[in-house]
């Protein structure tokens, strides 16, 4: 049995994750207006969205996926991460999503297996 | 027999931070609860048995209070008496990142990856929810983090530790 893999279905391909994130912040949060009642079923649920469709690609890859939800408020917010693992095999991706009234940032880092 | 070091169920584990605030102007502290998984004593093993592995593996599972230790070191220093400025933060959450990736790495726990995120935040009376979970193994992969306030900003560290196969 060929069990050799490509170096596409091994790596982290930033585009695709950004591609699931955005789609899952937008099902999750896509047209709602800051509510402190809901923010963590929001969050709870971009994450576990985000997370599934990881998971669904297949790849050997252990993820962490973090969100942010914040009030819009003129406050400043600073994020910064560093990382001590296989730059040739691991990756991260970071989305910046706003709307009229709260900013979601989600990033999620992928761990080559 | 099959042991954790085989096991490799995925579980999910979440940390949720909530920073709730009633007023407009900063003028109401902020409560942050923070819930984190409880402590995992240091475990080593020999795995002698290996169906599959022919190699006798020592697994140190790392002890996540003590990694918060560095975190409320690190945090408490840097921000202790320290005002939210722009420039001043996006230097600080790099540099505090860097500090506490240095700090863990030098516990010299073998065979882990590292991802350290930093946020730092001015208080504006603004609500916010930091939320987190996981695809990995939960007997081997662990996670801390700690949180600071004062009058004019807030951080919070977290650190995640994934073991390498």
């Amino acid at each position: 049995m060929d069990e050799y893999q490509t170096e596409e279905e091994t790596a982290f391909i930033v585009e695709d994750v950004s591609k699931v994130i955005k789609e899952s912040v937008e099902v999750a949060i896509g047209g709602s207006t800051y509510q402190h009642s809901r923010v963590n079923q929001w969050s709870t649920s971009v994450v576990e969205q985000c997370l599934s469709q990881l998971s669904k690609m297949g790849k050997p890859f252990k993820y962490i996926v973090t969100c942010i939800i914040m009030q819009k408020n003129g406050a400043g917010l600073q994020t910064a991460s560093a990382c001590f693992w296989d730059n040739s095999t691991d990756g991260s991706c970071a989305v910046r999503w706003e709307n009229k009234s709260m900013y979601c940032i989600v990033s999620v880092f992928g761990l080559a297996i | 027999m099959s042991d954790l070091l085989k096991d490799k169920s995925q579980r999910r584990e979440k940390r949720t931070v909530k920073v709730p605030s009633e007023g407009s102007h900063g003028a109401r502290g902020k409560e942050a609860t923070v819930r984190t998984k409880d402590s995992i004593s240091i475990v080593s093993s020999m795995d002698e048995l290996g169906h599959h592995d022919d190699n006798a593996r020592m697994v140190v599972t790392m002890e996540n209070t003590y990694q918060m230790d560095i975190l409320k070191d690190v945090l408490t220093n840097y921000l202790q008496q320290e005002k939210y400025e722009v420039e001043w933060s996006q230097k600080m959450t790099k540099t505090i990142c860097e500090v506490i990736r240095a700090r863990v790495k030098d516990l010299m726990i073998p065979r882990y990856k590292i991802v350290v995120l930093v946020h730092i935040g001015q208080q504006c009376g603004q609500s916010m929810q930091m939320s987190s979970r996981c695809l990995w193994d939960a007997a081997n992969d662990t996670f801390a983090s700690y949180s600071f306030k004062n009058s004019s900003l807030f951080g919070v560290a977290t650190v995640y530790a994934v073991y390498f196969e």
